[in-house]
């Protein structure tokens, strides 16, 4: 078996526009999934009981299906039926992005929740008005309380938006796929995507635990 | 838009063995997954000392890897490293197990860890070996007290086998994705395998939440 590395070398250009595209794609649906993420949450704490079954089943539903199916979905059926056609970097980062969405959503209202009532409470007794006891006593505590989960699911999101290459979108796995189709230096480029992967991947996890260490909660 | 289910129903066989191949896969993963994973996770706290950052370094490289990535490798790039060629089904099996065993790891460790050490104490004083230690009183309490995340890591393996379409695994997903080739009816299809996939996935947790709440007890300590 003789091993020909610089394949890697010379498609570079490929192997750094896919990692650009990885990171562009976690990036942007985080962005689109914390607030994603807050209206359901506020949908699941509505006073309203329709708007809670509402957020209720959305974050059931969307926590219980496989993710590479709803690219496939978002991919093939959404189009036909809303009949609006989208690139496929856009299909995926909307199939990522429903999904995400359910784990912040019920992230959040865990927060939320995991500050005592008694507190909310006092700080009414004290005369502060409801938007005060959230923005000074609630968010401040939930905020510490979400991070080391909110990291969690950053990680995984991360590894995730290699399942959108199943459409063709031009992240790190498919480049790296395309690569290996066209120069058939199998072994090479697929430990090369894997590299490439831990490189990036494994700094994150290892922050994810320091995050776990500094604010997870001691039942 | 017309809907037209005879694709599904003129080929509810082979869609019948795609669902059993799905079925399976996850079954064997979580079967294999559980046993080395509770080997890992006993080696990262008894093992030899030098042994123990080999287990760690695999579970946090497993962490940061994705699956997808595990399972091309295995299937096209392990067979040119070793010369050995391995079947869609059983490379989808070895890189699933290998992927889901360090989260297993995890757990069980997590599990083990939650154990007051004056029971180790107190088992040592009476004379048990490490071995029986480990036996009679830790495994059994952490295996109740990790259940829920045990359930958790169930529905997630049920997930990931759908990965194993990309590798031509011929479970739920892929046979979906040839008839809709096929039949020209993506909607249908993909819509049921929706459907099906969340009915598989949802009463995962909930069945073994349930157990856990009757067993928790037996964990208590």
């Amino acid at each position: 078996m003789n091993l020909d590395w610089t394949v890697i070398w010379d498609h570079r250009g490929a192997f750094v526009a896919g990692v650009v595209n990885t990171v562009l794609l976690t990036v942007l649906t985080m962005l689109v999934s914390i607030p994603g993420g807050i209206a359901v949450m506020l949908l699941r704490v509505s006073r309203w009981r329709v708007l809670r079954a509402i957020g209720l089943a959305y974050v059931e539903f969307f926590r219980n299906i496989p993710l590479i199916l709803l690219v496939y979905w978002v991919f093939y059926v959404l189009p036909v039926m809303v009949e609006v056609f989208l690139p496929p970097f856009a299909t995926g980062l909307l199939a990522l992005s429903l999904i995400i969405s359910a784990y912040n959503a019920e992230t959040f209202r865990a927060g939320v929740n995991s500050i005592r009532q008694g507190q909310v409470d006092a700080a009414l007794a004290l005369g502060m008005s409801y938007a005060q006891v959230m923005r000074i006593v609630v968010l401040p505590q939930a905020v510490r309380r979400v991070l080391p989960i909110f990291a969690s699911t950053w990680v995984s999101l991360f590894k995730d938006t290699s399942l959108v290459s199943v459409i063709a979108v031009d992240e790190l796995a498919y480049s790296a796929l395309q690569v290996r189709a066209q120069t058939f230096r199998i072994l090479e480029v697929l430990t090369a995507m894997a590299v490439i992967y831990w490189c990036l991947g494994y700094p994150q996890a290892k922050l994810v635990d320091w995050l776990h260490r500094k604010f997870g909660v001691q039942e | 838009m017309e809907i037209d289910l005879s694709p599904l129903v003129e080929n509810w066989r082979y869609l019948a063995r795609g669902l059993w191949m799905t079925l399976t896969l996850s079954f064997w993963t979580m079967v294999a997954a559980t046993i080395l994973g509770t080997a890992v996770a006993l080696g990262r706290i008894y093992g030899p000392r030098w042994f123990r950052p080999i287990l760690t370094f695999y579970v946090d490289s497993t962490r940061s890897i994705p699956v997808l990535v595990v399972l091309v490798w295995t299937f096209f790039a392990f067979p040119v490293a070793f010369g050995i060629t391995l079947p869609p089904y059983w490379a989808a099996l070895i890189a699933l197990t290998l992927h889901i065993t360090a989260y297993i790891a995890e757990i069980v460790r997590a599990g083990l860890t939650s154990i007051r050490p004056g029971q180790t104490r107190a088992a040592l004083a009476l004379g048990m070996s490490r071995l029986q230690l480990i036996r009679v009183v830790l495994l059994p309490q952490a295996f109740v007290r990790v259940l829920p995340p045990f359930g958790s890591q169930l529905a997630i393996t049920v997930k990931n086998s759908a990965i194993a379409s990309v590798i031509a695994v011929p479970e739920y997903l892929h046979s979906t994705a040839t008839l809709a080739a096929q039949t020209y009816r993506p909607i249908e299809l993909y819509t049921t395998a929706l459907i099906l996939f969340f009915v598989i996935i949802f009463p995962i947790t909930r069945t073994v939440d349930s157990v856990y709440r009757r067993l928790a007890h037996l964990g208590r300590s």
